[in-house]
């Protein structure tokens, strides 16, 4: 062992710093193209397991892939996906439905959001802990909130159908995701529940930003709260407004998580959204191609929505 | 905000209170009726009268869900793909966003966009695809591909974040560092990442939290109780057995409780790093 050792250190130090890949690595950090090296594994994650895959799925809309139907091949069919569409009632169906989900969710979050971030940021004595809790539920699973919700709101031992009662506002118990008036306005109060923290975070990191001298001139000038909210605080907050509205957007287009766990788009089709709609095509009838023209509409849709907000809300700065 | 009058304030600061008294109650609410769901016999549960104070207590539910179905299997997958998931992206993304925070260059903001709009993809447009991907290379159905699926797409957010710890960590060590003889890599490990260890554990724990949570993607890439994680696990019961509300509220409060341990640890450095990366973005 002893004669090993010493065998070994008889080779010049310049050839062990050139085989110790920490040493290695070291070197190549000293070279010029050092700060693009360092994106390479994360680029290649990315364009390995997000980018691909996303291309490749474009490129699926404009073919026949049904996994439970083999004999009819993988063959390219050009846009008979995209105009079998135009008449599947069902499409413009949940098409309705998104934009209902979507607009009510985020008007609902926002406001609530606004009012709590507002309300934190008077830093009175004793609410920091509020601001915690407040922000809970939107570290929680998708899973669990469903099924907390479902219990909630269960037609026969749901706590809140009790309440309801006791307080006089229901004649017995409803079967609020079993009706189709009601299933839809259910599933955005849980979704309110699990999204409107994600808006005071941001809205109250915001309000931090807000310099005080400005409430303090609009005070000496006699603006009341209202007055300051709507001429100061709003106008100031803009691009975290903007910003908060388009991830959540974004978020809730994208996800049908929430919904195929509360409802699986049911009663009928009155809870059918996009993302469910695409997802249950592929996973229910393993019609990929179709499934994937669904998805592809949708992101088109999403990034026009998004370029046109962009848009409006700095026209409006001018 | 400021008002005048000592009144008015007063008016205001009792208002403060109500609202977020309510939201307060409207957040925890469910989550305390669960906690009491999952804490009664199912005789207790399903009863004519609603009890809301529960008169007697089990724990039958907690020993159910955990010895009478594949629960702990579930909830030790899920702690695999989340290590996994983080550990993948501690090393790409902290490389990425020591980038972008040191060096500056031409193409960086729009790379910085780049990483962000990855997000945007609808996650169904890309499972599909990721299905037949994952299938054909045999990480279908196992732990690591989902990890890696999760790395993915939480990378963006891992990498903005991050890269608010790293700017606000002094540049001026670093170039000391460098002075002494340390290679870039030497001071970045050496004297950046402990500076901003703080930052990157929340960051981690932002990232863990969202993928020991993650459902959709759990869904489609697992199909065997070898790699199918606890929202999944949970899910499928749910559908299978009728599993009775207890035993799943049980269930639901043991797959809660390291998101809550783990959200309490650093909500502050958490909460901290999420808005910083908005507002300044």
């Amino acid at each position: 062992m002893a004669e090993r050792m010493s065998a070994l250190s008889q080779h010049p130090p310049s050839v062990w710093r050139r085989l110790d890949p920490a040493a290695a690595l070291g070197r190549l950090s000293e070279s010029r193209y050092w700060m693009y090296l360092l994106l390479v594994p994360s680029a290649i994650l990315i364009l390995a397991v997000v980018l691909y895959p996303t291309v490749y799925g474009f490129q699926l809309s404009f073919r026949q892939m049904r996994l439970n139907r083999p004999d009819l091949g993988t063959g390219f069919v050009g846009f008979k996906h995209y105009i079998a569409m135009w008449s599947d009632k069902v499409f413009w169906l949940s098409l309705r439905n998104t934009a209902v989900w979507v607009t009510f969710a985020v008007i609902i979050e926002f406001s609530l959001g606004l009012v709590a971030a507002l309300a934190l940021n008077r830093n009175l004595p004793g609410t920091k802990i509020m601001g915690v809790l407040i922000l809970l539920p939107f570290f929680l699973p998708n899973v669990v909130a469903g099924h907390m919700w479902a219990l909630l709101l269960d037609p026969r031992l749901g706590v809140i159908n009790d309440i309801l009662v006791r307080l006089g506002f229901l004649e017995t118990y409803k079967a609020w995701f079993a009706d189709p008036s009601t299933a839809l306005g259910a599933a955005i109060l849980v979704e309110a529940w699990h999204g409107f923290p994600f808006f005071a975070l941001l809205l109250l990191a915001g309000l931090k930003g807000v310099p005080d001298d400005l409430y303090k001139a609009a005070s000496v000038d006699g603006a009341g709260p209202i007055r300051q909210l709507r001429l100061i605080t709003l106008p100031m907050l803009r691009s975290v407004i903007a910003a908060a509205v388009i991830l959540r957007v974004i978020g809730l287009v994208n996800s049908p998580d929430l919904l195929l766990i509360l409802t699986g788009g049911g009663p009928g089709q009155s809870t059918q959204v996009l993302s469910l709609y695409a997802f249950q095509k592929a996973y229910k009838d393993f019609n990929f191609g179709y499934a994937g023209a669904l998805s592809v509409v949708m992101f088109v849709l999403l990034m026009l929505f998004a370029w046109a907000y962009v848009r409006v809300s700095k026209v409006n700065q001018d | 905000m400021i008002t005048t009058s000592r009144r008015a304030r007063l008016g205001w600061n009792i208002a403060t209170y109500a609202v977020l008294i309510t939201l307060t109650i409207f957040c925890i609410f469910p989550l305390l009726w669960t906690f009491l769901t999952s804490l009664k016999y199912e005789a207790d549960i399903v009863t004519q009268t609603i009890q809301y104070i529960p008169k007697r207590i089990t724990f039958d539910n907690y020993v159910a869900i955990w010895t009478q179905s594949g629960f702990p299997t579930l909830v030790f997958n899920s702690f695999v793909v989340t290590a996994t998931t983080v550990v993948l992206c501690l090393i790409t993304g902290t490389l990425a966003a020591y980038s972008f925070s040191r060096f500056h260059y031409r193409g960086r903001g729009a790379l910085m966009l780049g990483y962000l709009v990855i997000r945007m993809f609808p996650a169904v447009l890309m499972i599909i695809p990721l299905f037949i991907l994952m299938r054909g290379v045999g990480l279908l159905d196992s732990r690591f591909g989902l990890a890696l699926a999760y790395t993915s797409f939480l990378l963006p957010l891992f990498v903005w974040m991050l890269k608010g710890f790293f700017d606000a960590a002094p540049k001026e060590l670093e170039s000391a560092a460098r002075i002494d003889g340390c290679t870039r890599l030497g001071a970045m490990i050496r004297i950046v990442l402990p500076l901003a260890r703080n930052g990157l554990v929340a960051t981690s724990v932002f990232v863990a939290i969202a993928a020991w949570n993650e459902f959709l993607f759990a869904l489609m890439l697992t199909t065997s109780q070898g790699s199918r994680t606890w929202p999944v696990g949970l899910q499928l019961m749910v559908g299978e057995f009728q599993l009775p509300w207890g035993v799943l509220a049980a269930g639901g409060i043991i797959s809660i409780i390291p998101v809550m341990i783990l959200f309490a640890i650093v909500q502050r450095t958490m909460v901290h790093g999420i808005t910083a990366g908005a507002v300044k973005g």
